[in-house]
């Protein structure tokens, strides 16, 4: 009895003591709320700044020694030697890893300087601009400078009139066909790249039999190589202000039902489309020994590895089908530098400049080369990077018809809510009326 | 009600004599206590605090900058969603499904093992405890591979039959019970080696006894064994539970949650709340709702397996 009165004596401590500690940090703030305002004029101090910049990346194109860090290692010496006494600190994070990562390093208030952020991707979003944890860059460039990026590039990193990373580069998504199996079934590749959703439909037709399909692709959270289907008659998740779920107008479920007939009516797709098996999928697409798709949509990044060594494909890049819009719809990406929160206006500085360094005319030329995308920089793009690589110039072009994500805060948890209801219609578990309709209830929830 | 040791006469002992009860038997045993303090400033530290951590956390808005109050409103919205309640009953059938298989099987292939010689009982124990040391991640990729609707192992055996392939992972009511053949499925290698202890440990004159009264084995198992194996089923049956209530990796390789929301977990939720959506808070909140849930599992078995023993 007396043990069991200890323990609740006990129990009453600790829960006052946590009340207390809950109660005692209420509405505290241990930093501030806003986003810190522009550093104060530092003169040419910053120059004589010393100390460690530590940036984090993601593995990009091997060197003869296969070290897919060079590229930014070469870079960090530069500035070292233009800057002696900073330090470059690189910390190889694989592209897999980056997101979870850096959310921990963030949750933890341990995040690196610089790092490489899509903004539209849930690791940093429009939520960490609010609160404070990634700097403006505008300060540190000149109006003639960032004239030199691509509005919409530019656009994608503005909030609230102010800039939160350097545009680095630019990806959409494009239809890859494998010619070897266009060759084999004796089809032919629509011209120019472009096709009708009718036309789309005949040559997946003409494409399957014998184990292959002629199209296949997956739903899963944060992948949109699906969702221009859905907006090829003029659908939309969300309403212009983003206060309202829009993706269940007649425009988005005849959209959605197209791509679900390539599975059930016209039967071009295998069964497991709309899973989300992602890596099977770019097997079965690229790899000659499971050969057995004949189109799979993907963003840019995929063309430089189908022009690698060890997924050599004979292809070639074409459009999303044509719906009632009359012109092909696809989905953009903007991948840039982000610079985290900065204590010392110095170091801010400094930090800027190694951005800048790796974000230059140049660099963004060496990338849209070597690493399959397209530059964010006005200037790079005068340089015609792709006059030797038509595959890229083709999705170039590709980039116009792109469409941008809707920019909420909140916009990972409504992407789940429509990709799951995406994958139950893919299985035929739901029409796609009642698919896109399921989603308002959560997305509406959200949106409160 | 004890008996004190003055004037002879039936009193109740005070709390504070307990602690000092306590606090002699501590200085009695100083040198074992300061050979455990290391062990218990780690547990302090890694697993005390963050657990209080989580528990504060559960009543606050806890920005990356800035703290805020909320009281319960946490478990409310926790309550109220759908997501998490889909979660909570995906992770509850997963349980009383995976727990029991986990225990039967262990069990079973125990008492197959038990009467072998040391060298073969060496090599059972290594045979079925490998999976256990490999990683969940291996083995869900090697089972997704088995689950693939067109290459997979299951629809190739199943297609011998003349049977259609089954979506396994891609469909609605196929996929958690997918997850669950997986589970129950993967050889339980640290039960079996627990029951082995535990067996070698039953006096043989006990079986002997029971022989020369005329017990077939299978009650010889059923009267003897069981009974004295209820402490390490006890065990067993908490661990498996709370390693069953937290199941995640399985979910963020093969399904990521899907179809719909059929696959979703308690764990997989709190770890979007918090990693995806940065809300702390809430996900502290679910933490907390998912310790009582298997607090309560925990002190429900202790009781049925106490009045059993």
């Amino acid at each position: 009895m007396i043990s069991k009165k200890f323990l609740f004596l006990s129990l009453i401590l600790v829960f006052t003591v946590l009340i207390s500690v809950a109660c005692s940090s209420g509405n505290s703030s241990t930093e501030p709320k806003e986003p810190t305002d522009p550093p104060t004029e530092t003169g040419e101090a910053w120059k004589e700044w010393k100390g460690e910049i530590t940036i984090w990346d993601g593995p990009r194109w091997r060197d003869a020694a296969e070290n897919q860090y060079h590229w930014l290692e070469a870079k960090a010496a530069e500035f070292e030697d233009l800057y002696p006494g900073v330090k470059v600190k690189i910390v190889q994070t694989p592209w897999a890893e980056m997101g979870d990562s850096l959310s921990v390093a963030i949750a933890g208030r341990a995040w690196p300087d610089i790092a490489p952020v899509d903004i539209s991707g849930s690791a940093v979003s429009i939520n960490h601009i609010e609160s404070g944890v990634i700097e403006a860059i505008d300060p540190f460039f000149t109006a003639e400078e960032l004239a030199d990026f691509y509005p919409n590039a530019l656009a994608e990193y503005e909030y609230n009139g102010k800039h939160y990373g350097v545009p680095n580069s630019m990806s959409v998504h494009v239809m890859l066909l494998n010619l070897d199996i266009f060759e084999e079934k004796g089809v032919e590749p629509p011209a120019n790249g472009k096709w009708t959703y009718d036309e789309f439909v005949k040559k997946m037709e003409a494409l399957t039999g014998d184990g292959v399909y002629g199209f296949s692709t997956y739903i899963l959270d944060g992948y949109y190589e699906a969702w221009p289907f859905l907006l090829m008659d003029g659908g939309y998740p969300l309403n212009e202000d983003l206060t309202e779920y829009a993706f269940d107008s007649p425009e988005a479920i005849s959209g959605l039902q197209k791509l679900v007939d390539l599975k059930t009516k016209y039967n071009v797709a295998p069964f497991e489309m709309g899973g989300p098996d992602v890596g099977q999928t770019w097997q079965e697409w690229g790899n000659a020994e499971r050969r057995s798709l004949a189109v799979t949509p993907w963003a840019t990044w995929a063309i430089a590895a189908a022009q690698g060594d060890n997924f050599k494909t004979n292809f070639m890049v074409a459009e999303y089908p044509s719906g009632k819009l009359g012109e092909s719809v696809s989905i953009g990406g903007v991948g840039g530098w982000v610079m985290f929160a900065q204590q010392d206006d110095n170091k801010k500085r400094m930090t800027a400049e190694f951005v800048k360094h790796i974000s230059s005319t140049d660099e963004q030329f060496v990338m849209s080369q070597n690493y399959g995308t397209f530059p964010a920089r006005i200037s790079t793009a005068d340089l015609d990077p792709f006059a030797d690589n038509p595959e890229m110039a083709r999705a170039q072009e590709i980039t116009e018809q792109a469409v941008m994500l809707p920019r909420h805060p909140e916009w990972a948890r409504i992407d789940e809510a429509i990709q799951r209801e995406l994958q139950l219609a893919l299985n035929g578990e739901k029409t796609a009326e009642q698919a896109l309709s399921d989603a308002r209830r959560v997305v509406e929830s959200i949106l409160k | 009600m004890e008996v004190g040791t003055s004037h002879n006469v039936v009193t109740k002992k005070k709390p504070s004599s307990k602690l000092k009860n306590t606090w002699k038997e501590m200085k009695k045993h100083k040198v074992a206590y300061l050979f455990l303090l290391p062990k218990l400033l780690f547990f302090a530290i890694f697993m005390l605090v963050p657990i209080v951590w989580a528990f504060v956390l559960s009543f606050l808005d806890y920005g990356i900058f800035e703290i805020k109050w909320v009281g319960l409103a946490h478990y409310f919205t926790a309550f109220q969603s759908e997501i998490f309640k889909a979660s909570l009953w995906n992770t509850f059938l997963y349980t009383i499904v995976t727990v029991p298989a986990f225990i039967i099987t262990a069990l079973v292939i125990a008492t197959l093992i038990s009467p072998l010689g040391k060298v073969s009982q060496t090599f059972f124990r290594s045979a079925f405890y490998l999976p256990t040391v490999t990683s969940m991640v291996i083995i869900a990729m090697v089972w997704r591979w088995m689950y693939n609707y067109r290459y997979g192992l299951f629809n190739y055996i199943i297609g011998w039959f003349g049977f259609e392939p089954v979506n396994w992972l891609g469909a609605s009511d196929t996929a958690l019970p997918s997850l669950m053949i997986m589970s129950i499925l993967i050889p339980p290698g640290s039960g079996i080696i627990i029951y082995l202890a535990a067996m070698n440990n039953i006096s043989p004159t006990l079986y002997e006894a029971a022989k020369i009264d005329g017990a077939n084995a299978f009650q010889r198992w059923y009267k003897i064994t069981i009974p004295l194996l209820t402490q390490t089923t006890l065990y067993l049956v908490i661990l498996s539970t709370i390693g069953s209530f937290q199941v995640f990796t399985q979910i963020i390789m093969m399904t990521g949650g899907g179809p719909g929301y059929s696959t979703e977990t308690i764990v997989h939720v709190i770890y979007k709340t918090a990693f995806r959506d940065f809300n702390f808070g809430l996900a502290s909140a679910q933490s907390v709702i998912l310790f009582f849930i298997i607090m309560v599992f925990a002190i429900f078995q202790f009781k049925i397996f106490r009045d059993k023993n």
